[in-house]
């Protein structure tokens, strides 16, 4: 019986890209939060769900760093440097020639700090605010983000002639 | 794009985080701007694809139990940890054994039984109803623009609830309500929970009333729910057959009225 987890395991699914990495992102998270737990003051479920995630989040986010396990992501952080929405890390060649990119893999190629903000927003229901301490940077850039973030998924869905 | 300003205002609309009076501000500007409305529409599309087209995944149950299993090992670590620390701590300074050196670990045993047995469900629940409440707001901002609110005008019963027919699983109840001062002005198909529901207008004065509802799933009954955000009310509750949510500007006292005399004519 444990709260919150089908959301913490969808961000980190999408964090990490990855079935594996994503449960042991959620394993240690949660464990993170047993300990954190009497610095939680929120009060309502919304809060703690948005509490959860940050630390879900801030795991993922120091696995990375820590570069354990190479194949968490194969990305280097960007996130105080790019400028491109889009991560080019260049896709295999039976990637390539799949069939047509679809938005799911569109979401997947975004930059992380592009991903998240999606994810939160758009699957998970967060307001700017509640994104903005999930992620740690002001709601200004919560905000770019996204709007640059739906600029790039919108050329997708364009390209596949959906809209 | 010849509004950049107006792009991040139109996504700020669609997100739920403009006051309602700025939202109608900006809704009157989109109406009369080719730019925006294409923008708007653009961005619901967007959204409508992102629903349909990417998952959110529910955690394995291996992952459960893996993290069940691993928050009781820590939980009783902890616990001898903290009471050794405690000890250790108290011989120096015999007069400072605090008590919350001993309560912190039983705080902690008691967060763990919180988290791992306490209010799963609930916060299921709770979440699901955050979820829904933003779904609900959204749909009810979006239908107070112009030519959004009605698929069939009709302050008629008996012409609303058939054009229902094909377009939903159900046949939802409609009930006029005019005689008692809340008009029924139309209904519509909207998309909601993952799913198509149906949704009712009723009119108050310049105020209206959206009345979303959909079959409860078996044996799923809420408590009655209520909830504000961004000056719009929210209600919530069930009957056997329908899960309601209601979304209204109308003021409290004769939204609850409202609401009772649905309640009663069900």
């Amino acid at each position: 019986m444990l709260p919150h987890m089908d959301a913490a395991y969808t961000l980190a699914r999408y964090w990490t890209r990855n079935e594996q990495d994503a449960e042991d992102i959620v394993q240690d998270a949660y464990l993170r939060a047993l300990r954190y737990f009497d610095g939680y003051r929120g009060e309502s479920e919304a809060s703690a769900r948005a509490w959860l995630l940050t630390i879900v989040r801030n795991t993922a986010y120091t696995a990375r760093k820590r570069g354990r396990a190479d194949a968490l992501t194969t990305e280097y952080d960007d996130t105080e440097h790019s400028l491109a929405a889009v991560d080019d890390r260049p896709d295999g060649p039976q990637q390539q020639r799949d069939a047509k990119e679809t938005l799911g893999r569109a979401l997947d190629r975004l930059a992380t700090e592009f991903r998240e903000v999606i994810v939160l927003r758009e699957l998970q229901g967060l307001s700017y605010k509640e994104i903005s301490e999930v992620t740690g940077v002001p709601v200004g850039t919560v905000m770019s983000r996204l709007s640059r973030a739906r600029a790039r998924l919108q050329e997708v869905l364009r390209d596949e002639g959906g809209v | 794009m010849t509004h950049p300003g107006y792009e991040s205002q139109v996504d700020l609309l669609l997100d739920g985080e403009l006051t309602p009076a700025d939202a109608r501000e900006l809704e009157a500007h989109i109406t009369g701007c080719a730019e925006c409305t294409r923008l708007r529409d653009e961005r619901l599309a967007l959204r409508a694809a992102i629903t349909a087209g990417v998952p959110t995944f529910q955690a394995p149950d291996t992952l459960r139990d893996r993290v069940r299993a691993t928050l009781a090992a820590a939980s009783a670590e902890t616990v001898r940890t903290e009471r050794a620390g405690a000890e250790a701590r108290a011989r120096p300074r015999p007069n400072r054994v605090s008590l919350g050196a001993l309560w912190r670990p039983m705080a902690l045993a008691a967060s763990l039984v919180i988290v791992a047995v306490g209010s799963w469900n609930l916060a299921l629940r709770q979440a699901n109803h955050d979820r829904l409440a933003g779904e609900v707001l959204a749909s009810h901002v979006r239908s107070l623009m112009p030519g959004h609110l009605t698929d069939v005008p009709s302050s008629d019963q008996h012409t609303v609830k058939p054009w229902f027919n094909g377009k939903l699983d159900y046949s939802p109840p409609v009930h006029d309500l005019a005689a008692k001062g809340y008009p029924l002005l139309g209904g519509r198909l909207d998309y909601v929970n993952g799913r198509p529901v149906a949704v009712l207008t009723y009119g108050r004065r310049q105020h209206l009333i959206n009345v979303f509802l959909w079959p409860t799933t078996q044996g799923q009954s809420d408590a009655p729910n209520a909830r504000d955000r961004q000056g719009y009310h929210l209600r919530h509750w069930t009957t056997p057959e329908y899960m309601y949510w209601v979304a209204s500007d109308l003021n409290l006292a004769e939204l609850q009225d409202f609401v009772r005399l649905l309640q009663q004519a069900d």
